[in-house]
């Protein structure tokens, strides 16, 4: 490294890598655990809200799902 | 090589016998006042001898990114810019999708690539039409150039009927800062635009949801529409402001003959491409070749008006960062990260992937020492042995003559011909539809750098129309996935390519042990800024400012150094929030601006 003085780290470098028991966001299979996600890459009303979110889903099944938000 | 390269070295000034001045110009910069232009100026000869840019501020983010958790990559260098810090967060993406081999769904690339036209429009506008026309406002030309100012009071503007103004000197007088129109209404389209970006990218300029393998908008229709109805009402702005530039531009040829050599350099220009294709790209180095010319900016680089290459392998594998007259000491004993690329190609020590900073700060010498802090980029020409300081000609020029010259760019709104670029936009609230045509100019000086701007704004613009479409396509065919899993590898390299608002840029990663062990961003200006490097090649603002002929009416005692100002600022490099002026003889002028915020009311 350079002949530069600078100070003793007071952080380790790597200190906001992951801990170990927290969930990851990009864990493998999330899906799961996010409702109105379905396995091949569309979603349902329940994306957006769960408050009655069958009601809110199109009524025939050709039509696209345009969850609200 | 050597021969080539000692040919530039030789060509340097013979600065006996000459009466010089030394004017410097430090700090000329808009994020952290690090940019210095020193030149020495031949008044009797009205020409600009020599030209030296020096930078006086270390960042550091490839010392300080080691170690680091790759996925937070994208959040920190983001940081490195005050304006397109999500160029960097998307290129950063492109690094790291590539190292973990995810591939996002395709909504996601439409998400990412409607966000950074909304940042073209946004960021060329707001340093166009509030930054460099501040060079060529009435006030400004009344002070340098008061013969080209009543000229300019007796000329009609050929593209009235498009923009309403009747003469030239009505359009220089709407440049005015914080009083004249266009100024004030660019400033509100940055609003628009900013606008823009924050639907798709969440925040602007560090996004907070882009994440490598996806996004974290939620595609709904309404916030493809919420942005469309600011595209259709910035449309308006686009088509005026061409016309305008196009009038202006055209004067100055007419009003100033010889001005088209202000900024001349040779064309030797960069550009890393922009706006993936998701039906083509998986973000895997093998295919990059592919991928890379199926995007909506085509990458290239073209050295003497010829298209070299718009392989980003080639580009990739050419990149050599030299020292010479930089603060750092050499790293060729230090580690060697990646010795072949994954097609099995060697990588040389010089190449970013394999670069060791190491910072050794020192006094700044412009006789032949080291004065910056700013390394040389170069790119190796195979063909000749050559290292080419390329630069991105502002962005916009370097996008566009690549785009051109390709002839790939095929959609209902951009064409590219082979030869030129043919733009067209819809009707809008209050203006016509209108066809634009843009065709390479016979090389590149001040006033070209700064024409290609506006028509890259109406190129961003037509795109965004295109990729509105498409991603509402995959929302109404119900594909709202935007976001794919993934695993950091152990090991692994990655490489993204991108165009930040102001040319090239390239993130080079290296992971080990799940960290990141060695991060390289190589931003436009290190391209455009770099001091001369060991083979006494200059750099860019250097080369383009060499030579230069003054064409400014005052002397050297109110000297304001304009021809100079608007060829640096034509590369879009930092502008200045205050500029420091130093006269030979001891003389400091100093100019401080303050921004006026509630001017706009």
């Amino acid at each position: 490294m350079a002949d530069i003085e600078v100070g003793e780290p007071d952080v380790r470098l790597d200190a906001p890598a992951h801990t170990p028991g927290v969930r990851q966001g990009n864990h493998e299979g999330l899906h799961k655990r996010q409702p109105g996600h379905l396995p091949d890459d569309r979603s349902t009303a329940r994306r957006s809200t769960g408050i009655c979110p069958g009601s809110r889903n199109p009524i025939l099944p050709g039509m696209p799902n345009l969850s609200p938000a | 090589m050597a021969t080539a390269q000692n040919t530039h070295a030789a060509q340097q000034p013979d600065l006996t016998d000459r009466d010089l001045t030394d004017v410097a110009f430090d700090p000329i910069t808009r994020i952290i006042g690090n940019l210095g232009i020193y030149t020495k100026i031949d008044f009797p000869a009205r020409e600009v001898v020599e030209c030296r840019s020096t930078s006086s501020l270390f960042r550091g983010y490839s010392v300080f990114m080691k170690g680091k958790d790759p996925r937070d990559a994208h959040f920190i260098t983001s940081r490195i810019c005050g304006i397109c810090g999500d160029n960097h967060a998307t290129c950063s993406l492109y690094a790291q999708q590539m190292a973990y081999g995810v591939k996002p769904p395709p909504l996601a690339d439409w998400i990412i690539n409607l966000g950074e036209a909304a940042e073209f429009m946004f960021d060329h506008t707001l340093f166009q039409d509030n930054l460099v026309f501040v060079d060529y406002c009435e006030r400004m030309v009344k002070e340098t150039n008061p013969g080209v100012l009543e000229q300019a009071e007796r000329t009609p503007a050929p593209g009235a009927d498009q923009h309403g103004f009747r003469t030239i000197a009505d359009i220089l007088r709407s440049f005015n800062p914080f009083e004249g129109r266009t100024y004030k209404e660019a400033l509100q389209l940055s609003r628009l635009t900013r606008e823009m970006c924050c639907l798709m990218e969440g925040r602007h300029v560090h996004p907070s949801t882009l994440y490598p393998g996806g996004v974290g908008t939620v595609a709904t229709p309404q916030v493809f529409t919420d942005y469309l109805v600011r595209l259709m009402r910035a449309m308006d702005f686009v088509k005026r402001a061409v016309a305008m530039n196009d009038d202006v531009f055209d004067f100055w040829y007419e009003a100033l003959p010889g001005y088209d050599q202000v900024g001349r350099r040779r064309t030797l220009l960069g550009c890393w491409g922009s706006f993936q294709d998701p039906d083509v790209v998986d973000y895997d180095y093998r295919h990059m070749n592919d991928w890379g010319n199926a995007m909506f900016v085509t990458p290239g680089i073209i050295v003497d008006n010829e298209l070299v290459t718009t392989n980003l392998v080639d580009i990739n594998l050419g990149m050599r960062i030299l020292l010479g007259s930089s603060y750092y000491e050499d790293w060729t004993g230090e580690e060697t990260y990646v010795d072949k690329d994954p097609l099995g190609n060697p990588v040389d020590k010089r190449h970013p992937w394999n670069q060791t900073t190491v910072p050794k700060p020192q006094k700044r010498d412009l006789d032949g020492g080291k004065y910056s802090w700013v390394m040389s980029p170069r790119w190796y020409d195979e063909r000749t042995g050559d290292h080419l300081a390329l630069d991105t000609g502002g962005g916009p020029l370097a996008r566009l003559w690549s785009t051109a010259l390709a002839g790939k760019v095929r959609t209902p709104y951009v064409r590219s011909t082979g030869q030129g670029i043919e733009i067209d936009l819809p009707k809008t609230p209050s203006s016509p539809e209108a066809h634009l045509r843009w065709s390479p100019p016979p090389f590149p000086n001040t006033l070209e750098r700064n024409r290609a701007r506006m028509y890259f704004v109406a190129y961003a613009a037509g795109m965004a129309l295109y990729f509105v479409e498409r991603a509402l396509a995959e929302v109404r065919a119900g594909r709202t996935k935007v976001f794919e899993d993934f695993k950091v590898p152990k090991e692994a390299i990655g490489v993204g390519f991108h165009e930040a608002v102001r040319g090239v840029l390239s993130h080079h990663l290296v992971i080990r042990d799940r960290k990141i062990a060695n991060y390289h961003p190589y931003p436009p200006t290190p391209w455009n800024a770099s001091p001369r490097d060991h083979f006494g090649t200059p750099g860019p603002y250097e080369d383009a400012v060499q030579g230069m002929t003054i064409f400014e009416e005052n002397g050297r005692e109110d000297f304001k150094g304009i021809d100079i100002m608007r060829t640096v600022r034509s590369f879009d490099p930092c502008l200045p929030c205050g500029v420091h002026m130093y006269l030979g003889g001891g003389r400091t002028v100093t100019q401080s601006h303050a921004p006026t915020l509630g001017a706009l009311a």
